[in-house]
């Protein structure tokens, strides 16, 4: 009985959904959105088996440059007992691999980083609530005239989804999306909290040069900021880069004098360079 | 948008509010380096908070409290004994909501005071407040 209601509240939530407009930017973003955004040469890899979350983390990764397969992804993304790669693991495996992970949550990130030339992963729910398909692609485009979605969806061929249609998929999936970039880049629409904390993340997985790398990426686009001067001496700190993390400790307490654990660290790593 | 560096007027508080918590983490510096992680979510839940308060310092936002019939020193005091993750949910709930950038100015006061009256069980805006009457 219960399965019948679920299918009867889908039967109407499918039909609301059916009978909706074609997207209209103008109502629906809160920036002004170019009409048709296309991000090139990002790469179509065919996924294997269940390999869509790491199929999708090495496409971008493989537009940015790198050589990894979804395969190394996979190594340390999938979870076999569940046929599939969970949304957290999308994120760590992505900082692992030393790159900059930022979560969007709604479709103004989703164009505004398309629109900037970033490809983003989505999570979407292909099938219907009682029979659920989960499955990550990625955003490499759309065209409000066209009313096209363009994605990268694990197939050999571009994967073209009518907005609404793209917006049922990923209302499904809560309006997850993932930017993953090298850490000398930055998502548009990311804060500056969400990018210190993804830095800080790339510390704790031991990822100390990409950490110090977007460190620097940050403090020159928050220079007012001495956390970004903290982090990077941290970071240099813990490659054994002593002068360097001195640097980026003077620098952080020269942006504010007032910070005990700026003092504390630059302290430290004196009495290291005199001990 | 950027509650880390709002605020100057705010900075007093936060000033005085480090000193308090800096006593505890320099007396235990010299065994190791003092981690990022905890530095971030320490400084950015005082940057939130000072945001928060500076807003209702604001005269605008006393006067319209003041018109809802409201003690602004009570009002102040309800938001002073918020949780920092309360007020990161707060802050999150507004950005969703107002869904974009450029909103700060003209609707942060409106959040703050929906927060206000939330908290004194006028309205029911946030999910995370409880109205115990």
């Amino acid at each position: 009985m219960r399965i019948l209601r679920r299918i009867a509240g889908l039967l109407v939530l499918s039909w609301l959904a059916a009978c909706a407009a074609t997207f209209d930017p103008d109502e629906r973003l809160s920036f002004e959105a170019p009409t048709r955004a296309e991000v090139p040469d990002v790469p179509l890899i065919k996924q294997e088996d269940f390999f869509c979350g790491p199929s999708s983390i090495a496409m971008v990764m493989q537009w940015a440059g790198s050589e990894i397969t979804q395969q190394e992804v996979a190594a340390l993304a999938f979870s076999p007992g569940a046929d599939g790669t969970y949304l957290a693991d999308m994120i760590g495996s992505s900082r692992r691999l030393g790159q900059l992970a930022v979560e969007i949550r709604n479709f103004d990130q989703l164009l505004a980083e398309v629109a900037a030339g970033y490809p983003v992963i989505v999570f979407q729910n292909l099938g219907l609530g009682v029979l659920p398909m989960w499955h990550y692609g990625v955003v490499t485009g759309y065209d409000f005239e066209k009313d096209e979605v363009y994605l990268n969806s694990g197939q050999l061929d571009k994967m073209v989804m009518p907005f609404a249609v793209f917006e049922r998929t990923w209302r499904r999936g809560d309006f997850w999306g993932l930017v993953v970039l090298p850490p000398d880049q930055l998502p548009v629409t990311a804060s500056e909290a969400d990018v210190l904390s993804a830095a800080a993340a790339l510390e704790r997985v031991e990822q100390y040069q990409a950490a110090e790398t977007l460190y620097g990426t940050g403090a020159a686009k928050w220079p007012e900021n001495w956390l970004w001067q903290f982090g990077l001496g941290n970071a240099r700190y813990a490659q054994g880069d002593l002068r360097g993390a001195r640097r980026a400790l003077r620098r952080a307490r020269g942006l504010d004098p007032s910070i005990p654990e700026v003092r504390a660290n630059l302290a430290f790593v004196e009495g290291e360079i005199a001990g | 948008m950027n509650f880390l560096d709002i605020g100057k007027k705010g900075m007093v508080i936060a000033l005085s509010a480090q000193i308090v918590l800096a006593t505890s983490t320099v007396t235990m510096a010299q065994t190791e380096m003092l981690g990022t992680e905890a530095a971030i979510s320490k400084y950015a839940a005082l940057a939130n908070r000072d945001a928060l308060m500076g807003e209702m310092q604001r005269a605008e936002v006393q006067a319209e409290i003041e018109a809802l019939g409201i003690d602004p020193a009570e009002a102040e005091a309800r938001l002073a004994a918020l949780s920092d993750e309360e007020i990161a949910t707060m802050l999150t709930q507004m950005e969703d909501d107002s869904a974009g950038a450029g909103i700060v100015s003209t609707l942060f006061s409106v959040f703050v005071i929906l927060l206000v009256t939330d908290l004194l069980c006028f309205t029911r805006f946030f999910n995370f407040t409880r109205c115990v009457r």
